[in-house]
C-alpha cells in the first residue's frame, strides 16, 4: 500500500518557487494497478518519483505499507528502493551491458551468488519473452523489446511495488498493447501493486482499476475507472474521457437535425452491466409508438464490465416520449437530454 | 646529420618514458578529480557546492598557466620531489601538473555524457553512490573515456617536446639543440617525422581500444 499525505513539491528556480506538487492525498491498495493522468506539467513524474524518493516530497507524507520513508536513512532507502521496481519512458539500459548483464545488474549489486543470477536471470527473460535475446546488446533491439528488458530488470528483486514512468509513452499502438498485457500479467501472477504514470487515458482504460486526474500539482478528480469513465466531472477529466470514448455527433450529421426544425429531442442513454445485452430501443419503440434515431453508438468494456454509450433522437408525442424517458429510468440506464450536440 | 642513430634512439625512448610515466601519474591524480567534478556538481549523486567550487577554480589555475611557465614556476617543488630539476625524470613533475588537470577535465566531460536517466535507473534499483560510479557511470562511458585519454595521451607528448627546453632530453629536445640551435635540417624533419608516427600509433591505438570496450 502506498499513502500520500498532503504531499507537496517546490522547486526553486532562479528566483522563482514552481509548486510541482500542491498537497496530494492519495492510497493506493495492495494489489491494485492505480494510474494517474494529467497533462504534461501537471505534476506526474515527481509525484511517482516522491515513492521510491528520487524525489524529496518538499512537505507532507509518503508510506510505503504504512511506514514513512523520509525518515529513512539512506541505507533504508536503498533497502527499500529494491522493494520498488521502476520502469521508464526511455528505459534507461546500459548500453554497453548485454540484455543479461542488464537485467542481472539489480542482483550484482544486491551480491546474489553468481549461478543463482544466472537461473534467475533466465527465468525472467521467459516470463517476458525474451530468452533468446540474452547476449545481445540495447541497440540491437526494438522499443518494445527494450521495454520488456527494463520490467524484467524491475522484477529481479521481487518488489511488491511497480513504478511504471510513462513506460508505453515512447512505443507504437501494438507495442503498447503487448506491454500493457505484460504489466498486467505482473500484477495477477505476483499480485504487485502498479503504480503508473501517463498522458494517455487508453492506458489508464486498458489496464487501471483506479485512476486519479492530476492539474497543476493537485488531484482534482479520482475513483474507479468505471465511475470516472461514465461519469466524469472536471472539464480535464471530461478531456481526456473524450480523447478515448469519442462522442461527438458529426458536423453534418449536426445540421441535418437542425435544418429538420425545432423539435427535436435528443437524449444520451447509457447503459451498463446486464442492460447491454437487452433490445432496448426496439423496446421502446414498439411500447411507445416512437420512432427512434440512433445518431451514435458505442458499446465498450471498463474494468471487465460493458459500456454502452447511444445518442438517440426521439421522434413522436411529446407525452409518449416523456413516458419513454421514465421508463427508461427504471431499468438500470440513465438519460439525460442532450443540449450542446457538440457535446 | 649531426647525430646517430643511437641518439635518436634514446631519444625517442626518453620520450616515451617522459609521456607514459607522467600520463600514469597524471591519470592516478585526473581521474578521482575528474569524477568528484562530475558527482559533487548540484543536483548529482554527491551534492557538494564546497568541494566542486574549489576543485573547479583549481583545476581552471592550473589549466591556465602556459606549459612552459608552469615548468619554470614549479622549478622548487620539482627539486623537493625528485632531487634535481633537470633531466628526463624532472620533467615529469610539470608535465603531471600540467596534464592531471587536465585529464580532469577530460574525464568530468565524459561522464557528463552519460545519459541521466541511467543514473536515475541506478538509483531506482537501490545503488549506492560508489556502485553507481563504478557499475554505471565508467562502464557507460568507458569507450568515451578511452577516446578522451588518448587526446591527454597525444597532448603529452606534445608537452614532453617542451620539456627538453629544462634539458629534459628526448625527442623535441633533439629537434631543438640540433635541428634549430645547429641548423641540422635532417634532424629536425627526423624528429618530427617520428612524433607524427608515435602520435598517429597512439591515436589508431585509442579508436581502436574504444570501439573494443564499446560493449564489454
Amino acid at each position: 500500500m502506498i499513502q500520500f499525505e498532503g504531499v507537496t513539491k517546490t522547486y526553486q528556480s532562479g528566483k522563482q518557487e514552481i509548486h510541482a506538487l500542491n498537497g496530494i492525498d492519495l492510497t493506493v491498495e495492495t494489489g491494485e494497478i492505480f494510474g494517474v493522468i494529467g497533462f504534461s506539467g501537471a505534476g506526474k513524474s515527481s509525484l511517482i518519483r516522491t515513492v521510491n524518493l528520487l524525489e524529496r516530497p518538499t512537505t507532507g507524507r509518503v508510506k510505503i505499507h504504512g511506514k514513512d520513508i523520509s525518515t529513512f536513512t539512506s541505507k533504508e532507502i536503498r533497502t527499500t528502493r529494491k522493494d520498488i521496481g521502476m520502469i521508464f519512458q526511455h528505459f534507461n539500459l546500459l548500453n554497453s551491458k548485454t540484455v543479461f548483464h542488464n537485467v542481472a545488474m539489480p542482483l550484482i549489486l544486491a551480491k546474489t551468488p553468481k549461478n543463482k543470477i544466472k537461473d534467475q536471470v533466465k527465468n525472467l527473460l521467459d516470463f517476458v519473452g525474451l530468452a533468446d535475446q540474452a547476449e545481445k546488446y540495447p541497440d540491437q533491439l526494438s522499443g518494445g523489446q527494450k521495454q520488456r528488458i527494463g520490467i524484467a530488470r524491475a522484477l529481479a528483486t521481487n518488489p511488491s511495488v511497480l513504478l511504471c514512468d510513462e513506460a508505453t509513452s515512447a512505443l507504437d499502438p501494438q507495442t503498447t498493447q503487448s506491454i500493457l498485457d505484460l504489466l498486467r500479467k505482473i500484477n495477477r501472477e505476483y499480485s504487485i501493486t502498479i503504480l503508473l504514470i501517463t498522458h494517455e487515458m487508453g492506458v489508464i482504460r486498458e489496464i487501471c482499476d483506479k485512476v486519479a486526474v492530476l492539474e497543476a500539482g493537485k488531484v482534482i478528480e479520482q475513483g474507479t475507472v468505471f465511475d470516472v469513465f461514465t461519469n466524469p466531472q472536471q472539464p480535464t477529466t471530461q478531456r481526456f474521457v473524450r480523447s478515448v470514448m469519442n462522442d461527438e455527433l458529426p458536423e453534418t450529421l449536426l445540421q441535418q437535425i437542425q435544418n429538420a426544425g425545432s423539435d427535436h429531442s435528443i437524449y444520451r442513454i447509457q447503459f451498463t452491466g446486464t442492460s447491454v445485452g437487452r433490445p432496448l430501443i426496439s423496446q421502446i419503440s414498439r411500447e411507445f409508438n416512437l420512432d427512434l434515431n440512433v445518431l451514435f453508438g458505442n458499446i465498450t468494456e471498463l474494468q471487465g464490465t460493458p459500456y454502452g454509450n447511444l445518442i438517440v433522437e426521439f421522434i413522436g408525442d411529446r407525452p409518449e416520449i416523456d413516458r419513454a424517458l421514465s421508463a427508461i429510468r427504471k431499468s438500470d440506464a440513465t438519460v439525460e437530454e442532450v443540449t450542446n450536440y457538440a457535446s | 646529420m649531426l647525430v646517430n642513430n643511437e641518439q635518436i634512439l634514446e631519444a625517442l625512448w626518453e620520450t616515451v618514458y617522459m609521456t607514459g610515466v607522467s600520463f600514469a601519474f597524471s591519470l592516478l591524480i585526473g581521474f578521482p578529480l575528474g569524477i568528484l567534478l562530475v558527482v559533487t556538481r548540484r543536483g548529482h549523486l554527491l551534492q557538494n557546492e564546497a568541494i566542486f567550487k574549489v576543485l573547479n577554480v583549481i583545476i581552471n589555475i592550473f589549466r591556465s598557466v602556459p606549459f612552459i611557465i608552469l615548468m619554470v614556476a614549479i622549478i622548487p617543488l620539482t627539486r623537493l620531489i625528485v632531487g634535481t630539476s633537470i633531466g628526463t625524470s624532472a620533467a615529469i613533475v610539470p608535465l603531471v601538473f600540467y596534464a592531471g588537470p587536465y585529464i580532469a577535465r577530460l574525464i568530468e566531460n565524459s561522464l557528463l555524457e552519460v545519459d541521466k536517466g541511467v543514473i536515475e535507473a541506478a538509483q531506482a534499483m537501490g545503488a549506492s553512490p560508489g556502485q553507481i560510479i563504478f557499475r554505471f557511470l565508467i562502464p557507460e562511458a568507458l569507450s568515451s573515456l578511452v577516446l578522451a585519454l588518448t587526446i591527454a595521451i597525444v597532448g603529452l607528448i606534445g608537452a614532453s617536446a617542451m620539456a627538453g627546453a629544462i634539458g629534459g632530453g628526448g625527442l623535441g629536445d633533439l629537434a631543438i639543440t640540433y635541428g634549430y640551435q645547429r641548423f641540422d635540417t635532417l634532424v629536425m624533419v627526423l624528429t618530427v617525422a617520428i612524433l607524427v608516427v608515435l602520435v598517429q600509433g597512439v591515436q589508431s591505438l585509442g579508436n581502436i581500444l574504444s570501439k573494443r570496450v564499446r560493449r564489454s
